[in-house]
Parts: C-alpha cells; sequence; structure tokens
C-alpha cells in the first residue's frame, strides 16, 4: 500500500470556464508523482462516477466562478450516497469568498486552497499525502 | 504541408522592395558606435557587463532579454516614414488617429458585476451617472456557457458573476431606458456560438423598440480560441465548426448592423489563462488571417472584411513592453492586411483596440496593493494608445466587483484622463531607443510565432490537433513554479510580506436563490405565451442551417424573434455539430 501510486481525478463543475487552477494543480500533483486523471468539466454526478469508475484516492475541484457552495454540498451528498466519503479525499481551490471556507469544510470538504501563498506546493501535496494514507489506515 | 506562403515570408519579400532611408546618418552610427566601446570598457563596471542583457520574469511575461541601457546603435536602420510614421497614417505605429485621446478620450467601460436583469439595469444607470461612456455585459456562468436559468446544471450559479439572459425580454429589461443608439455596448459574448444566441436577442430588442440596427454601436467577442481553448466547458463543438459559426457572425453583423464591431480579437483571456502577451497577439493575428482569407472565399474583399476587427489585450507587468507590444501589433496588423491582404481603406488596417488590466497578477494578499498594480498596468495602456480601456478592482482574488470595489477602478481612469496630462501628446514615447528597439523586437517575435501556427496548417489545425491547449498547460505549470521560487516577484506574496494584514472591505457576490427562482418563472411565462410551433420550426430550420452551410445567424435572428431561449439554441447546435473534447482531457 506504502508504494501504491496516489490518484487523484481533477476536475472542475458543469458551467466553470476558468482552468488555470486545475493545470496548476494538476502539475504539482504529477510533479510529486501521483496519477492525475484530468477530465476538464463535469457535474458533480459525473465527477463522482468517474471517480469510482477510475477508482481514485483522491478528488480535486477547481472553483472560480461561484456554485461551489451549491454545486459543493451536491458533490459531497452524492460521494455519500455512493458510498465512497470515507475512502475518498475531496478537495477544493480556487477563487471563493473567505466566508465560504468554513462552510465548505463543515459540509465535508476534506481541504480547500484559496490562491496565493496559502496554498502552497508543499502544503497542497503534503496534505494529499497524509489524508490518502489516514484514510487508508 | 500548403505550399501556401507564410505571412513572415510575405512581408519579407514586401519590405524587401521598399527603399529604405534611416534615420541616423552612417557617420554618427560610426561615431556613437566608437563611444559606446570606449565607455562600455572604461566606465561600465565588469559586473554590470557581465550581466549586460537581462531576462526579466514577469507573470504572463515574455522573456525578452533587456540591454542594461539602450542607444542608437540598438536602432540603428531605422526609418521614420516607414518604421514609426505620424499618427494616423501608416504604419500606425504611433496611434491610428491623428489627434489620438485629443479628439476622443479612451471609452472608459467598466465591468460591471452580478444580478438579476433588474439590478443590471439600476447599475448601468448608475455608472453612466458615475460617467461611463460606454457599458459592457458580463453573464453569469450559465448565459456564458449557453445553458437557460432553469437547467440544472445552471443551480446554484444563476446572476452570480454577471447578468443572466435567457430571452429577448431580459434583454428589454436590461436595457430599459438606456439610450443605445449614443451609448456602446459591449456584449461580452465569449463564444462564436453565444454570439449567435445572445446578439440576436439584443438585436430583437432593439428592433421591438424602434431603433433601426444601423444605428447600434458595440461588440461581441466571437472568437473561436475563446470557446475551444480558453474556456473550460461541458460540451465544445469541433473547433472546425465553430471557426465557421464565428465567420458566418461576421458576414451577418457586417451586412447587417454596419456600425458593429464583429468579432474581438481576444487576447485577452488566451494571456490570462497562460500564455505570454506574445503568444496571445499571434494567436489573434492567426485568427485574423484565417478570418479574412475566408471572407475571400466567401466573395468579400479583403477591404470589406476588416472594417471592423477589433481586438482585446491583456496589459501585466512590464511596463515599457506592453507599451511596445501595443505598437508593434498596430504596425504588424497594418502589414498584413496591406501586404497580405491588398487592403487600401485605412480603416481596415487599423488594430482597434480595448484593453484590460491583468486579473492574474493581482493577489489575494494586501488586494490594496491591487489598486497601485491596475493603474500601472491602465497607465501604460494609455502611453500605448489604446481606444478603451478596463481597470480591474482591487477585489479580483476574491469575488466578481461590488459597486464599492468598482469606484477605484473607474477613477484610476479619470484620473489618468484627467489629472497627469499624459493625453496631451501623442505616442510620447516614440523616439526612445528603447521602446523603439523593444516594438521591433516583439514585432518579430509575434511574426515568429505566427509562422510556427502557420507552418502547422493553421489555428483551426493547432487547435483541433491540442497543440495549443498543451501550450498554454505546460506555460501556467512553469510560471507556478517560478513564482513559488520568487523567480517571478510578487509584492505581499513571496517578497514583502506582511505578516498579518487585515482585509479592506470584500462585498462578494453570493448566489441568491431568488434571482435564479425569477428567472425560472419568467422561462415559465415565456414558454406558456409564446407560440411553440412556431418556435420549434425555427430551431429545426437552424439545425438545417447549421447542416448545410448556410449563414447561422440569420436562422438565430428568427429564432430570437420567435423567443427561443438560449438554451434552445445551443441545443440546436450540438445536433447539428456533434460535440467534441480537446485532446488534453481524459
Amino acid at each position: 500500500m506504502a508504494n501504491k501510486k496516489i490518484k487523484v481525478l481533477m476536475a472542475q463543475f458543469s458551467l466553470e470556464t476558468h482552468t488555470r487552477g486545475l493545470f496548476v494543480v494538476a502539475g504539482m500533483l504529477r510533479d510529486e508523482g501521483m496519477e492525475v486523471v484530468l477530465i476538464g468539466n463535469g457535474t458533480p454526478e459525473q465527477i463522482i462516477e468517474t471517480a469510482i469508475q477510475e477508482d481514485v484516492d483522491v478528488i480535486g475541484i477547481s472553483t472560480y466562478c461561484g456554485g461551489e457552495l451549491v454545486l459543493g454540498k451536491v458533490l459531497i451528498d452524492k460521494a455519500k450516497e455512493r458510498g465512497i466519503k470515507d475512502r475518498i479525499v475531496i478537495m477544493m481551490g480556487g477563487i471563493f469568498p473567505p466566508v465560504d471556507e468554513p462552510q465548505l469544510l463543515k459540509m465535508g470538504f476534506d481541504a480547500v486552497f484559496p490562491p496565493g501563498a496559502v496554498s502552497s506546493r508543499e502544503k497542497i501535496c503534503k496534505f494529499v499525502k497524509d489524508t490518502v494514507a489516514a484514510k487508508a489506515a | 504541408m500548403s505550399k501556401e506562403k507564410t505571412t513572415k515570408q510575405i512581408l519579407e519579400e514586401s519590405s524587401k522592395k521598399k527603399k529604405r532611408t534611416p534615420l541616423y546618418n552612417p557617420e554618427a552610427i560610426k561615431d556613437i558606435k566608437n563611444g559606446f566601446d570606449k565607455w562600455k570598457k572604461g566606465m561600465v563596471r565588469p559586473q554590470d557587463n557581465a550581466n549586460w542583457s537581462m531576462t526579466p520574469y514577469t507573470i504572463m511575461g515574455s522573456e525578452i532579454d533587456k540591454n542594461m541601457i539602450y542607444t542608437p546603435l540598438d536602432v540603428e536602420d531605422i526609418d521614420y516614414i516607414e518604421d514609426i510614421g505620424f499618427s494616423g497614417d501608416e504604419p500606425y505605429t504611433r496611434g491610428v488617429h491623428t489627434n489620438m485621446y485629443r479628439g476622443k478620450s479612451f471609452t472608459m467601460r467598466p465591468l460591471p458585476g452580478a444580478g438579476s436583469p433588474t439590478e443590471m439595469n439600476k447599475r448601468y444607470k448608475f455608472l453612466i451617472d458615475q460617467g461611463a461612456t460606454g457599458l459592457a455585459v458580463a453573464l453569469d456562468l450559465a448565459t456564458v456557457q449557453m445553458f437557460d436559468s432553469d437547467e440544472p446544471e445552471s443551480n446554484g450559479q444563476v446572476g452570480v458573476v454577471g447578468v443572466p439572459i435567457d430571452c429577448v425580454e431580459d434583454m428589454e429589461v436590461i436595457f430599459k431606458d438606456i439610450p443605445i443608439d449614443k451609448i456602446s455596448v459591449s456584449i461580452v459574448t465569449h463564444f462564436p456560438r453565444n454570439t449567435a444566441i445572445l446578439l440576436p436577442m439584443y438585436l430583437v430588442m432593439a428592433e421591438r423598440r424602434g431603433i433601426p440596427w444601423d444605428k447600434l454601436i458595440g461588440s461581441v467577442q466571437n472568437d473561436f480560441i475563446m470557446e475551444s481553448v480558453v474556456r473550460g466547458a461541458c460540451e465544445y463543438i469541433p473547433p472546425r465548426d465553430d471557426f465557421r459559426v464565428q465567420c458566418d457572425n461576421i458576414e451577418y453583423i457586417r451586412k447587417e448592423v454596419p456600425k458593429w464591431n464583429y468579432i474581438t480579437l481576444n487576447g485577452y483571456n488566451l494571456r490570462e489563462e497562460g500564455t505570454s502577451g506574445i503568444t496571445s497577439m499571434a494567436v489573434a493575428i492567426a485568427n485574423g488571417i484565417e478570418i479574412i482569407k475566408d471572407m475571400i472565399k466567401r466573395g468579400h474583399d479583403a477591404d470589406w472584411a476588416g472594417q471592423r476587427v477589433a481586438f482585446f489585450w491583456s496589459f501585466g507587468n512590464d511596463f515599457f513592453e506592453e507599451i511596445a507590444s501595443l505598437r508593434a501589433i498596430r504596425r504588424l496588423w497594418y502589414k498584413v492586411m496591406k501586404y497580405r491582404f491588398g487592403a487600401k481603406d485605412p480603416r481596415s488596417m487599423w488594430m482597434r483596440c480595448h484593453i484590460q488590466t491583468s486579473g492574474i497578477t493581482l493577489t489575494r494578499e494586501e488586494p490594496l496593493n491591487n489598486i497601485i498594480r491596475a493603474a500601472f498596468h491602465g497607465l501604460s495602456a494609455v502611453l500605448g494608445g489604446t481606444q478603451s480601456l478596463h481597470v480591474d478592482t482591487y477585489d479580483e482574488a476574491f469575488s466578481v466587483p461590488s459597486e464599492r470595489t468598482l469606484m477605484p477602478s473607474v477613477r484610476t481612469q479619470q484620473i489618468i484622463e484627467a489629472e497627469t496630462q499624459i493625453t496631451q501628446v501623442v505616442d510620447p514615447l516614440a523616439g526612445s531607443f528603447y521602446i523603439e528597439a523593444l516594438t521591433n523586437e516583439v514585432e518579430k517575435r509575434i511574426l515568429g510565432e505566427l509562422e510556427d501556427i502557420e507552418k502547422m496548417g493553421g489555428l483551426v489545425e493547432a487547435v483541433d490537433t491540442g497543440w495549443l491547449h498543451s501550450k498554454v498547460a505546460s506555460y501556467i505549470q512553469r510560471e507556478h513554479r517560478m513564482i513559488e521560487d520568487a523567480k517571478i516577484k510578487v509584492v505581499g506574496r513571496n517578497i514583502y510580506q506582511a505578516a498579518d494584514m487585515e482585509l479592506p472591505p470584500i462585498e462578494p457576490s453570493i448566489f441568491r436563490e431568488s434571482v435564479q427562482r425569477d428567472m425560472k418563472e419568467k422561462l415559465a411565462r415565456i414558454r406558456q405565451k409564446r407560440d411553440n410551433k412556431k418556435v420549434e420550426k425555427c430551431l429545426n430550420d437552424l439545425v438545417d442551417a447549421c447542416k448545410t452551410g448556410k449563414n447561422v445567424m440569420q436562422y438565430t435572428v428568427e429564432c430570437a424573434r420567435a423567443d427561443a431561449t438560449e438554451g434552445e439554441m445551443r441545443r440546436a447546435f450540438t445536433k447539428a455539430f456533434g460535440s467534441w473534447k480537446p485532446p488534453i482531457y481524459a
């Protein structure tokens, strides 16, 4: 288990248009030796189904244009419904108002990463590795 | 590969035929050279000589090396009339109008935030009262992606980052009591398909108000690069079909709405997504060339097709290079139109543009610093000779702007215009050895990247194969690494960081259920009262037009007249063209 490559699904919600953050984080995780399945846009349902098919350890959502609370909730609910919430790490990054951060965490996201120095490569990669290991244990 | 000559080859051949009259006489250049060598050897410190040429690293930068000092030696063969000229005259390096800002100040076109159509109407009236001279219609995500407010995909996103528009009635509400025959309106349609859907709604709104289409002034984006490369989407159509819709729109608007700018070649969003300014300009020019070629194939001439091509650029941190790049792209577009296409009408050789200051260079850390950054970006845009300007707001990394955060950005433009006096003199930096050398270098590099695209078989091909997507993705990752390593310096983020900063007031635009509910109710009412048989027929005709190569916009106008919705028209396009996915995605 320890040497298994971490597999991450990177996506953004349905109508999102901005893809810069998606590429940045996908690149970071690949540089760290993880396998990244980059699918671009998907509805929360499609994202969860793809995560199951691809048997990933992590789902990373990039957001920019709003809708993170409404669609984030659908995603988390769907993950619970399909029984993967406890074993898959679900994280979100991008542009959202600071007031949304505690709400997203409360909703069930394992971490949220706003832009800037607070979301460094080291922090994101360490979070993914540690949390995947913790969930596997 | 095609035997057609590349633009670079054509321009090189045409310039060889010209007799050049260098500005500096050879004797002066000889003296300067001697003096320069002596000075460099005798007075310049060894460490400065060793680092004579340095590579600047900036966000969205081109990494053009910069020398410690510039002299006539860097522009020794410059020909004033051929390379610089007078404003409003060929080669338009100094600007497209003779008097530039003495004649007309740059249009101040703030990009307003979000809300319902009624709130947008109110905000436009507020902006006009504040002195805005042009309006921009920023759309919410559902509208950008061509989904109706009542489709499930739209949930949570209606009215968040812009205004929702589903049908003609929304246009009527947004522009109620606004003199659309006097004020220019930029509809940020993004995509060709969305242009084919939304502009007709605007036209039908004007028609219902009794305003003839030849009175309407404004612009649409209508750039297939936006749809196929820059924007993530849940539904794409193949790039070749998308390019065709772009050209159908141009042809229709050119004929029916003569004062309307039918395409805004959008370097802005591509650059912000992740390229250098050079690449963003090369791609825009490549698209411009493909468009003119297509219009010629359709039986129009280059002057007819080039009349109202507009450009949209992002202006970032490398102050002088940004200015030089605007001068360079003006000269290059002129050369393309004149020497590649034989244009004769000055108007079709003009590179007219709107500039928005860069959003991606702004930070979440210490957001008030963004006012300062955006002011420098705006200053360079005006020094470069833009026609229209939007200065970004300081809350860029948090939310779409509110009225409160819009104010400093409107004021920045007004301070540039009314206080700095930089608008008094046309192209004030011309003749600077540095600016002219940089203008030449930027032009050369754009032409070089254009050559790469043309050798690949043209821009549509470069998109279809995923080449441009990959180029963007790797640029972003490399750039991000340089920000992490502080090779690209960002104040407040990776240098000069404050330990703890209190945030200034930020009012994030949040989703309000009531906006979506009202939109849904309106759609239900419209679908009830319109002639649904007629709608169905119009939509079927649109599918047929797509498949048989007829101009799609004349059919989307009919759809709008019948009160068809945006989502209905989107589905007609998808039905006709099928779907596509950029090769970069699994």
